[in-house]
């Protein structure tokens, strides 16, 4: 066993390369990391890594994808988090998502049409999933896609989501067949974002209304008869609900992460940074008690993530993992919240110019910690596929949903 | 033992719940917060018209003389309602501290000028190493020619924006004697910004070369530590019942949509993943109400054990109703963190009230100190 990587002489020469290229690359932003401004210079960071294939390394050459091998998107992975980066560098849900579905699921011909500008960093993509009536219970949208020949008319609500910037293309999945039964009615779609009929329109929650970090807009989008060309469906019909299994797996956590526990470490330091009152926070015993709760609440939950991504990489058979590491990021997230209210005091909810000089990240900690519960599968939603997975109370095992190809 | 409310109390409480269900609907609280001042003058005015404000203010400084428990059950629903304004900051904690700490022309000239609304005096303790009791006021007053002159910052200073008063604690003299000063809001060098984040009405207060006379000093020249703890023993449990009211409602708003809402061809309340979420969220609120409830007849009753009562009921109650929330917002998902919605204004006051008057680290650590020689009383059975 061992739980640090070990490069090759090969990772390492490319790390060097890497980190030369995004020191160089890798804008200085100050003030609202969304503002407009920024997030184009962060566009603009997507572009430039997808052109060398950096932006979705593993992903085949000929479709926009880097062709490169695990060892070399770990590196990549690790030199983006240096820099406190995801790739891609802002909020996109086409790349791993959407394009994850469109390599399991998509014919050559979508594959070399609709992947290589999400690959490219060329467009930025959103997932339309949630509706007025279907959060949890997504496979009863009623937003619908009714064949009328070479065409799908679409109608229907979508809500939280996206962020704050638009979006080139949209993916879904739709209810085509009213009658039909339940998973085997709905069917998968790429969708324009500028097609007639679509409108977008902003959402405020508690994670935004303020400039600072990690803030970020949702939006509802309505569609009233827009016109999607049949060739955009992914699968065929009536078989989306399959194909949404794939992002569905990804998104509920089965993926992993490799990253340092920021966290704990951002936090240590703002503590230090804190005007003492008598003696200085971290001589205190209770202090020292706290932040060691947050460095167990961090570190189990990077251990789960490290041991997601080992095992997608190295492609074993994954069941409750996925469930159970993103169920953990949700509880300890918001356990962690309640661990630097106290450590921090009311210094952990400012994000205010002068006496905060983190520009309001503990404010938005504080904040996503609420509502990060509830994207991408509650946390009652991921207890249930663990269940399920892990065969409580019944013989047979849910087997996790397709990723690989 | 009767556990209920009085009759007057229950009228009370039935009068207040009719003035806010009419006056302060949760669309109508989402405005005012999101406004400049974040509370309506209009509904402070009405509450001091109504008697209300001075509720635990004595008849002879023109409160109506009630206890801490009628205030309490007032404040309570004002807490349901998210109710945003001084209310409690002037009405109770300002007045409080006037009663204790003083002197007879004092508590004359300010207190029925806080029960009718005139005056909104509001305490300026906290400082930048935040602390919430004397033993974090730092800050030094030099004197002047008879006068005191200020220079300082106040941090976490809770509805400092629209105040005409700030008591504020200093440091005075060689020996640094604790004093409370009343500070005039328009008197030059004063100013007040709020500060921004998860924050409700908390605020920076600046004192930039102030000047006060001698006679600003709350008593006769006497030590203020004892009057100042005793006001704010006192008050803590009154904000507690504002944040059971909050907790309350964030029950209230789960069980409603617990029922309302379908997923999988059922209102959600049938699984039991969501059963739990209510079931802790009113463990919780129920755990804050008791200990409130009970702090406060210790305080109107004059039993012993008012300190540790207080400072249980603030440290339960502060961390209760954070949790509480936090469970209204897994039952709720998606719609509970909509702004328009309504819940988040029970977040934000969760966290912002969190650490007003104490946070709970600061109650426990005050009660570790009292619990080591406290006598629990005799045995109810013998
Ligand atoms: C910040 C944010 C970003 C989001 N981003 C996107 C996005 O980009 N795209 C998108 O499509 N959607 C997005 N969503 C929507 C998100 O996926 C949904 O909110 C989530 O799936 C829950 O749906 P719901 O809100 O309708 O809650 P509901 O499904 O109505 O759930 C209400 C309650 O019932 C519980 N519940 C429901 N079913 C069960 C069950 N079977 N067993 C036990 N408990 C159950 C839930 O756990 C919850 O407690 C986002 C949401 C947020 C808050």
């Amino acid at each position: 066993m061992d739980f640090e990587p070990a490069y090759t002489p090969e990772q390492r020469a490319f790390r060097a390369e890497v980190r030369a290229w995004l020191d160089d690359h890798v804008p200085h932003v100050e003030g609202d990391q969304d503002s407009d401004e920024n997030y184009a210079k962060y566009r603009q960071l997507g572009r430039d890594l997808g052109e060398r294939g950096w932006l979705r390394p593993t992903a085949p050459v000929e479709y926009g994808g880097g062709g490169l091998s695990v060892d070399h998107a770990i590196v990549l992975a690790e030199e983006m988090d240096r820099h406190d980066l995801t790739s891609p560098p802002y909020y996109d849900s086409g790349g791993s998502l959407g394009g994850a579905s469109i390599l399991v699921w998509g014919s050559e011909e979508q594959k070399r049409r609709l992947l290589p500008p999400i690959f490219r960093g060329e467009t930025v993509t959103w997932q339309l999933l949630t509706g007025p009536e279907a959060g949890s219970d997504l496979a009863s949208t009623e937003t619908d896609a009714m064949r009328d020949g070479d065409e799908y008319v679409i109608n229907g609500t979508k809500v939280f989501i996206g962020g704050s910037h638009g979006a080139d293309s949209f993916w879904t999945i739709c209810r085509t067949d009213r009658e039909g039964a339940r998973h085997q009615n709905v069917s998968w779609f790429m969708i324009p974002s500028d097609l007639p009929g679509i409108t977008v329109e902003r959402m405020y929650l508690l994670s935004d209304g303020r400039e600072g970090i990690g803030r970020g807009y949702k939006n509802t989008i309505y569609f009233d008869n827009a016109r999607v060309p049949a060739e955009n469906l992914v699968g065929g019909e009536n078989n989306g609900w399959k194909v949404a299994s794939t992002h569905l797996e990804l998104e509920h956590g089965s993926g992993g992460r490799i990253a340092r526990n920021v966290w704990f470490e951002r936090t240590r330091d703002r503590l230090r940074s804190l005007p003492a009152n008598g003696a200085h926070p971290l001589e205190d015993a209770e202090t020292r008690g706290l932040l060691a709760d947050l460095f167990m609440e961090t570190e189990v939950q990077r251990l789960f993530e490290l041991r997601n991504f080992w095992m997608n990489r190295t492609h074993q058979d994954m069941s409750y993992e996925g469930p159970q590491a993103s169920y953990y990021r949700k509880m300890s997230g918001l356990r962690a919240s309640q661990i630097m209210l106290e450590l921090l005091g009311p210094y952990a909810q400012l994000n205010d110019a002068e006496f905060d000089p983190t520009g309001g990240r503990f404010d938005s900690y504080l904040r996503n910690a609420i509502v990060s519960l509830h994207p991408g599968g509650t946390a009652d939603i991921q207890k249930v596929i663990m269940a399920r997975r892990i065969g409580i109370g019944r013989g047979e095992r849910e087997r996790a949903g397709r990723t690989v190809e | 033992m009767d556990l209920s409310l009085s009759e007057e109390q229950q009228l009370l409480k039935q009068g207040v719940e009719d003035f806010v269900a009419r006056e302060a609907p949760l669309e109508a609280v989402i405005e005012l917060t999101d406004s400049e001042l974040g509370y309506s003058p209009e509904h402070y005015a009405r509450v001091a018209e109504l008697g209300w404000l001075g509720a635990a203010i004595p008849e002879q400084y023109g409160g109506a003389g009630l206890g801490l428990t009628d205030a309490a059950v007032l404040f309570e629903a004002f807490g349901y309602a998210a109710l945003p304004g001084p209310f409690i900051s002037s009405g109770v904690v300002s007045a409080l501290i006037v009663e204790e700490a003083g002197s007879e022309e004092q508590r004359a000239e300010l207190l029925p000028r806080i029960a009718s609304g005139q005056a909104i005096a509001v305490l300026a303790l906290t400082e930048r190493g935040y602390g919430w009791g004397p033993e974090g006021v730092h800050m030094r007053a030099a004197s002047s020619n008879g006068d005191y002159v200020l220079d300082g910052d106040k941090l976490f200073v809770h509805d400092a924006i629209g105040a005409t008063h700030f008591i504020t604690a200093v440091r005075t003299g060689d020996d640094g004697a604790l004093t409370l000063l009343v500070v005039d809001a328009s008197a030059p060098g004063v100013s007040v910004r709020r500060l921004q984040g998860f924050t409700g009405s908390e605020c920076v207060v600046r004192f930039e070369g102030v000047r006060v006379p001698a006679s600003a000093a709350l008593g006769d020249g006497g030590a203020v530590e004892h009057p100042l703890d005793r006001a704010l023993t006192k008050a803590a449990p009154v904000l507690s019942a504002y944040q059971v009211g909050g907790g309350q409602a964030a029950f209230e708003l789960a069980v409603d949509y617990s029922r309302e809402r379908r997923q999988f061809g059922q209102p959600i309340g049938r699984f039991q993943h969501v059963q739990n979420h209510i079931i802790q969220l009113v463990n919780h609120v129920d755990a804050s109400r008791w200990t409130t409830y009970e702090a406060l007849w210790r305080h109107d009753s004059g039993k012993p054990g008012i300190e540790v009562a207080s400072h249980l009921a603030k440290a339960v109650t502060s961390e209760g109703f954070v949790h509480a929330v936090n469970y209204s917002h897994e039952v709720h998902a998606g719609v509970g963190v909509m702004h328009e919605y309504g819940l988040t204004l029970y977040t934000t006051l969760s966290r912002s009230l969190y650490h007003q008057l104490g946070s709970p680290r600061y109650h426990r650590r005050r009660l570790a100190d009292l619990l080591v020689d406290y006598d629990l009383g005799p045995d109810p059975l013998d």
